[in-house]
């Protein structure tokens, strides 16, 4: 039976160095994969797993590594298993599997500090991809985390003699960081921030929350996205919360199974045809990078003078869909202010061409519910009737009927709202707002699939409310001759509290937040309000720092028409400043001598001038000693203050250049020496 | 080839000193390949970064930039305000490792992972020491000499890669001490010759002890174990040494050997190999070389000069 030593559990400033530095690296990968757990597929969080432990295992009895041979294997079947799962080798999701199961593999040949280099680039590459997923503040500790302790590692590496102390190591690399913080800083602000240097990838867009596509029955299981997709802030009259609809893609194509943006065509761009009543609401708002190319605006938000959504140096049109267009994608934190008017009419009030197109059904699909419309409508009740009251028809029949909302409704087939419809009546938003657009088209009545957001969260100490990927929404709008566009959310007939409690149904779960909110929910809510509240600090000062934040500062700098030249020359000339500083500390060490050479320069010059030899390593008692053999008694109190020195310098308690007082008594004995000896030459 | 010839006349221009000040103008810094790869990497993340809009991302790039630059300052850092002096080191047999003494010593911070070496012999031959604040460390290097003779200490390299291991500082010293190499013994060594007879003392002569004891006297510290009368000692407690001064009157004169006229090393290895088989024989020899002539005598110190003498010759041991 093979036994292993292992160290007892207070061993680890008993194990030897290479496997300290080993279990070291290990925690530092495990701590750096960690965040991506929760966008992993299962495989590779098992596999990396599997092989750091077996990693630290090794290490810590010692044992031989595996051949080559074993990790070229388990590398096959990681990439068989991400092709698998994810279809390609080079997207995102693909790219950050294949990192993470390098990076353990590497963990699987590095033997100590040797080769940790690998690691080193391999780790901060792993760091950057998590910002893809979150830039918020934990992800930011996390990943400052990580790059503490890939540097310590990289620390460790480079200290070859004996066993330093783990602590050291952390020690040193932190104040290598903070050495670097005044660049990282000037870089940070200042570099130009320049938008994207070639089209984003596909994968860059969101998961969840807003797409300009729908597929109705495609999701079977809603993620329930906890990540926070804006921020608004109203001036002084907050409306209904059931009235907070933030208007996103408006899907009016419909192939049979997938609902699409109409393409931008003259009559889309042109003017949109908005008739706001009331008064309106000012409001701010802070969008997340939310990488699409509209702003999700409360419905509605003209253009108006004093209120216009300020995107500087950015286009923003809105267009016939009251949707705002945006000419570029937003890959960054915006901020902006305007005006919305909660009661509205917009869209044509005669029926036109678009509007037809508006009414359009593919032929053959979904027949049972084509003919259950056809019925509905050819009811002598209902044949002349208004859009309003045929939608008010279909309200009623799925409140009447059992239909019941669910975040999990199972996958549907080809026609999908027939089997909703008619066979399961399970869904979420978006089953409930195609089956109402599909079945007033099929009445005849112009209609389409808005998403969106819809809802806020009760707003925090500042006043910001925040709405979440979670607060994604599908509504239907309807023509009704007379009006114009009108909004119906069916959604609200099965799960009113959806719509007007203005909460995510389900509630974000973990485990810790999870065991507090049971225990004490206001203490949970006011800590995840506090949180929210810093994260959201943190996101307006530092990750919402853009180019407008740049000119902004460069103007408070006293430049009246900032541009990136000008950052530049600030930065360089920054940079500049830091060399030169940099060059005068230097010049100024060289010059640095240490006062206790500098006091035995002095020393030898002034015994020199009365002729007595000295020589550069002589203690100032030897010096002293030479004094009074050659000088006898004259010479007594300045060898009395050489052998005072002497104690000082090497005498026990501390080695303290001595002070003026000292300087003093010395030249007044010298003086005095002097004096006699000219008095009496020999 | 160029490049060679270049980095000879450079090290030849340095000057040669017994103590070596680590100053901004001895010290040279470079990039390593990981710093390279360092700043490879950052430039994808800043890309990346650019690409993706990421503030976190280049937050995180920029930090590292940072990281990277201090890590330069605190490389050169850790060499700066250093002094190398090295202990001569005691002389060698030819082909054999010489070990030599560089003593660091820091009159500042502590300083870590300073590695000592030889130079252009790669890394992997150096010593690492820590030096920690106010203090000295001592490295030692060992070195193969070539021939014999006095030659000057290898040029010695100090390097470091402290703290990030992205940048390499070093510095290239040229020792003014010198390594006395002893020829070769020669192996296996030959018998040696027979010692001649001095006027007025002819004794039957033979090989192995080539002494004859005459008496006994007091035991004086460094007499060999041999010497020592042990059934006295047993007896009366006494400790006695037979005297073998009288012995003197047999004299081993070691001269090149004819047999190898043709090849001087030769010759001399053999007379090395000779001198430390009489001194561990505890004979007097003298060393008669061409135009040089040391005179019988034995110990230690008599033992080196003869050494110095062969590893000289010809051209003298007034050094």
């Amino acid at each position: 039976m093979k036994r292993y030593a292992l160290p007892a559990p207070s061993g680890w400033t008993h194990l030897p160095r290479e496997a300290r530095d080993t279990l070291f690296q290990l925690a530092v990968v495990a701590w750096t994969i960690l965040p991506h757990t929760a966008h992993l597929a299962p495989w590779c969080t098992a596999l990396a797993a599997v092989l750091l432990v077996w990693r630290g295992w090794l290490a810590l009895t010692n044992a031989a590594m595996p051949g080559r041979a074993a990790v070229i294997a388990v590398l096959a079947v990681a990439i068989g298993l991400t092709l698998i799962t994810e279809r390609t080798l080079l997207g995102k999701e693909a790219g950050v599997s294949m990192l993470v199961v390098l990076l353990a593999l590497k963990m699987m040949e590095v033997r100590g500090r040797r080769d940790a280099l690998v690691v080193f680039f391999l780790g901060f590459f792993l760091t950057l991809t998590q910002c893809l997923y979150s830039q918020s503040l934990l992800i930011a500790l996390s990943m400052a985390g990580s790059a503490w302790g890939l540097l310590t590692a990289q620390v460790l590496a480079s200290m070859p003699v004996g066993k330093p102390s783990l602590a050291r190591a952390a020690g040193i690399s932190a104040r290598t960081a903070l050495l670097g913080l005044p660049l990282m800083a000037a870089l940070f602000l200042l570099f130009p921030r320049i938008g994207p240097l070639w089209g984003l990838p596909q994968d860059a867009v969101g998961r969840t929350g807003l797409s300009g596509t729908l597929r109705m029955g495609s999701v079977a299981d809603l993620a329930n996205d906890d990540a926070i997709a804006f921020r608004i802030r109203f001036d002084d009259a907050v409306p209904a919360a059931s009235s907070l609809y933030f208007r996103g893609p408006v899907l009016s194509i419909f192939d049979g199974q997938e609902w699409r943006s109409s393409p931008p065509s003259p009559a889309a761009r042109s003017a949109p045809e908005l008739r706001p009543q009331g008064t309106g609401i000012g409001y701010e708002m802070i969008l997340e990078p939310i990488r699409l190319s509209l702003l999700p605006l409360l419905e509605a938000t003209p253009p108006h003078a004093d209120g216009l959504p300020m995107l500087p140096g950015w286009g923003s049109t809105l267009d016939a869909q009251l949707r705002w267009q945006t000419d570029r994608i937003i890959a960054e934190r915006v901020q902006l202010r305007a005006r919305a008017w909660p009661r509205f009419e917009h869209g044509p009030l005669a029926q036109d061409d678009e509007l037809t197109a508006n009414t359009l059904l593919p032929s053959g699909g979904n027949p049972r519910a084509v003919q259950w419309a056809g019925a509905l409508r050819s009811q002598p009740r209902l044949a002349v009737a208004s859009a309003d009251v045929l939608a008010a028809e279909l309200m009623r029949h799925i409140r009447t009927e059992q239909f019941s909302y669910t975040l999990t409704p199972g996958s549907y087939g080809r026609d999908a709202v027939d089997e909703f419809w008619f066979d399961r009546r399970q869904g979420f938003c978006e089953h409930f707002a195609v089956s109402f657009v599909v079945m007033m088209r099929a009445m005849g009545v112009p209609a389409r699939v808005v998403s969106g957001y819809q809802g806020a969260e009760s707003p925090d100490a500042d006043g910001w409310r925040v709405v979440r990927q979670s607060n994604a929404h599908a509504w239907a709008e309807y023509w009704a001759a007379g009006h114009g566009w009108r909004r119906a959310d069916p959604t609200a007939a099965v799960a009113p509290e959806r719509v007007s409690a203005s909460r995510s149904l389900v509630p974000p779960a973990g485990l810790m937040a999870g065991a507090l909110h049971s225990m004490n929910p206001e203490l949970a809510d006011e800590l995840r309000r506090l949180w929210e509240r810093m994260d959201n600090r943190w996101n307006q000062w530092v990750m919402g720092y853009s180019r407008t934040r740049q000119f902004d500062l460069l103007q408070s700098l006293g430049v009246e028409t900032p541009s990136w030249r000008d950052l530049l020359v600030l930065l360089l000339s920054m940079l500049s400043a830091l060399a030169l500083i940099g060059a005068a500390w230097a010049w100024l060490d060289k010059r640095r001598i240490d006062p206790w050479v500098r006091l035995h320069a002095r020393v030898r010059a002034s015994l020199d001038k009365l002729g007595i030899p000295t020589q550069s390593h002589d203690s100032p008692r030897t010096l002293a000693y030479r004094l009074r053999h050659q000088l006898g008694a004259p010479a007594e109190p300045l060898a009395q203050l050489l052998d005072s020195l002497d104690r000082l310098r090497y005498g026990p308690g501390g080695q303290a250049v001595p002070g003026p007082e000292w300087t003093r008594q010395y030249d007044a004995a010298l003086a005095a020496l002097r004096r006699q000896a000219q008095a009496s030459p020999r | 080839m160029i490049l060679e010839w270049l980095a000879r006349y450079l090290e030849n221009r340095l000057p040669r000193s017994d103590s070596w000040s680590l100053t901004q103008s001895s010290i040279y810094i470079l990039p390593t390949r990981a710093g390279w790869a360092f700043a490879a990497t950052l430039v994808v993340m800043l890309l990346a970064s650019i690409n993706y809009q990421l503030n976190l991302g280049y937050a995180l790039t920029f930090l590292l930039c940072g990281v990277g630059l201090s890590g330069m300052v605190l490389t050169h850092a850790n060499l700066r305000g250093l002094t190398l002096r090295v202990r001569s080191p005691a002389p060698v047999f030819a082909d054999e490792p010489a070990a030599m003494d560089v003593v660091l010593d820091n009159t500042g911070r502590e300083r870590s992972g300073i590695g000592l070496g030889v130079h252009r012999t790669g890394s992997t031959g150096m010593a690492w020491v820590d030096v920690a604040a106010q203090a000295s460390a001592t490295a030692r290097l060992s070195f193969v000499t070539g021939r014999r003779g006095r030659h000057v200490l290898p040029t010695i390299q100090a390097e470091t890669v402290f703290p990030l291991g992205l940048f390499r500082a070093w510095t290239v010293w040229r020792p003014a001490s010198e390594v006395l190499v002893y020829p070769r013994p020669e192996r296996p060594a030959q018998a040696l010759p027979l010692p001649t007879p001095v006027a007025g003392g002819t004794r039957s002569s033979r090989a192995g002890g080539g002494v004859e004891f005459e008496g006994v006297r007091a035991y004086r510290r460094g007499d060999p174990l041999r010497q020592i009368v042990w059934k006295k000692l047993a007896r009366s407690n006494e400790m006695v040494s037979r005297d073998a001064s009288t012995g003197a009157s047999q004299q081993l004169w070691l001269q090149l050997p004819a047999a190898l006229a043709d090849d001087p090393e030769a010759q001399l290895s053999r007379l090395v190999a000779w001198v430390l088989a009489a001194d561990r024989q505890g004979l007097d020899y003298g060393l008669r070389l061409p135009g040089q002539e040391l005179p019988c005598g034995s110990g230690e110190s008599h033992k080196r000069a003869a050494l110095q003498a062969l590893a000289c010759w010809p051209e003298g041991n007034s050094r």
